[in-house]
């Protein structure tokens, strides 16, 4: 179905008959505003059924277990009847298994029980935005269009997987952003819940541009997130990840990725490093020191890497910076780059909030570059530790 | 500048240019695959002109190194510059490219 043409069908399908009206009361500012429409199922063969029938469905969204047949049945089953949607899936917390083999059978993301209807809707929204940039992507194809509007739809792609929404919480603050470059680089950022309140920070760029590059940085992003909620160690998911990511790369694509955990009620940040620059830790007093590194490689090129990872204690007021090298290699039109130094100068002077941080690093790296084209996207992200409990 | 090549003794020598970044990877890889027979067997790049590599120029060497990888060859680089050091030390790529602080050094590992 043509974005244009109306709302997005959803089909969701679970065996529990609460969720049907649960999802209609939930949902409905969305419904009558015209923006989605929900059709349900109560097992696979259903869903296959109402799929056959209705070619307008745009995502599924499945429960796992289920009589007759099971979501991850239902996943394989998808492509042959309705290749053109997004699936997420619905899983018990912490079900890696289910959730690895939902991916590994196409799935676009998951949603955890009991379901949280705020995270639900920026799921299915990014997962429809996704659709959107691919419906695009698949049409240019066939047209053949230039190279230009190629990178155009690979710059949707790599919007579409961004937060948009930050979390809030009394023990920290967490702000990003990213300024894409003139040609569509590969950065991308993501921040995740984990068990017991703790928090999931990435930061990572992809080698390469247009489609290509954005489809490896999709596959980077969902194989990091689905691995990270199973394996709690950064340097485990790493090592996990890149042998995801190795074992289809004929390409020779990589991603630099910096993944980091943060435990809000001891303040302490455990990190693992897959080839990008190493975060800044700024005291509430405007000292800073870059963090110490964790060898490890760049995913996607080395079988069987093996990553370490470091804890650092932050204190109350501390902020992490987690940077790409878009930032320190930005140029002027002198074709002078920003460097660390000018980065670290900006941490000088204290800063009261996350926001300000990133604000005054991006009127910083803006003011310096001019009108200079920039070939690199400039990303950051900030971590400030508020009061532990 | 494009690249430069000679062949000395069986060791295919490749001089880089100055820059690589996303703008003339392409350009670069092209020049490589260009310069590369499928006969050779020992391969070195000296990267003394380079100033700056983007993960764009990575990319483009770890090709090389898994094309040469192929053909069986034996594949090193030598000559870098601290901030291009940095940039194979930071990516980690250090650890499966094969680096040499002179082109006599690199000439050796490949050869034999």
């Amino acid at each position: 179905m043509d974005e244009a043409a109306g709302a997005y069908r959803i089909l969701v399908v679970d065996d529990e008959p609460d969720l049907e009206p649960l999802v209609l009361q939930r949902m409905r500012r969305s419904i009558r505003s015209g923006q989605y429409q929900f059709v349900f199922a109560q097992n696979g063969v259903e869903a296959l059924q109402k799929l056959g029938q209705d070619a307008d469905i745009d995502m599924v969204l499945s429960d796992i277990n289920m009589p007759q047949m099971d979501g991850l049945s239902l996943l394989e089953r998808i492509p042959d009847v309705a290749p053109d949607t997004r699936s997420v899936i619905i899983s018990a917390y912490g079900d890696m298994k289910n959730i690895r083999a939902a991916m590994n059978r196409g799935a676009f993301d998951f949603v955890t029980k009991p379901l949280d209807f705020d995270d639900l809707r920026v799921t299915i929204e990014r997962t429809l935005n996704n659709l959107a940039a691919w419906r695009q992507a698949e049409s240019s194809r066939m047209r053949l269009v230039a190279i230009e509007n190629e990178l155009d739809i690979a710059s949707k792609m790599q919007q579409s997987i961004l937060p948009t929404e930050f979390p809030e919480s009394p023990l920290y603050e967490i702000c990003g952003n990213m300024t894409p470059a003139r040609e569509v680089g590969g950065d991308f950022f993501d921040i995740f819940n984990l068990e017991n309140g703790h928090i999931g920070l990435a930061i990572a760029d992809v080698s390469g541009k247009g489609v290509p590059a954005a489809l490896f940085m999709m596959a980077s992003r969902t194989l990091l997130k689905g691995t990270a909620i199973g394996l709690y160690d950064p340097a485990k998911v790493l090592t996990e990840v890149n042998q995801l990511l190795y074992e289809d790369n004929e390409a020779m694509m990589f991603v630099t990725l910096l993944y980091a955990v943060y435990d809000p009620a001891s303040r302490v940040l455990t990190y693992a490093n897959g080839g990008h620059t190493l975060p800044v830790l700024i005291h509430a007093d405007g000292t800073h020191t870059v963090l110490p590194s964790t060898n490890g490689i760049a995913l996607g090129v080395m079988d069987g890497a093996d990553f370490e990872q470091a804890s650092v204690t932050c204190s109350p007021g501390d902020t992490v910076v987690f940077y790409t090298d878009g930032v320190t290699e930005a140029f002027n039109d002198k074709s002078e780059e920003f460097g660390m130094d000018r980065l670290l100068e900006i941490f000088d002077s204290p800063m009261d909030n996350c926001r300000t941080t990133i604000e005054s690093i991006f009127d910083t790296v803006t003011e310096f570059a001019g009108d200079a084209p920039q070939f690199d996207d400039i990303t950051c992200l900030a971590l400030r530790c508020i009061e532990g409990s | 500048m494009p690249i430069e090549s000679r062949r000395d003794n069986g060791t295919l020598i490749i001089q880089t240019e100055e820059r690589v970044d996303s703008a003339n990877a392409q350009a670069f890889y092209q020049e490589l695959d260009s310069a590369i027979e499928s006969e050779d067997r020992a391969v070195v790049m000296d990267m003394e002109r380079l100033a700056y590599i983007s993960s764009a120029g990575l990319r483009v060497i770890l090709q090389t190194a898994r094309k040469l990888q192929q053909q069986n060859a034996k594949f090193a680089i030598c000559s870098l510059s601290g901030t291009v050091r940095e940039v194979f030390e930071i990516s980690g790529f250090d650890r499966v490219i094969d680096i040499h602080s002179s082109q006599a050094d690199a000439i050796a590992a490949v050869s034999g």
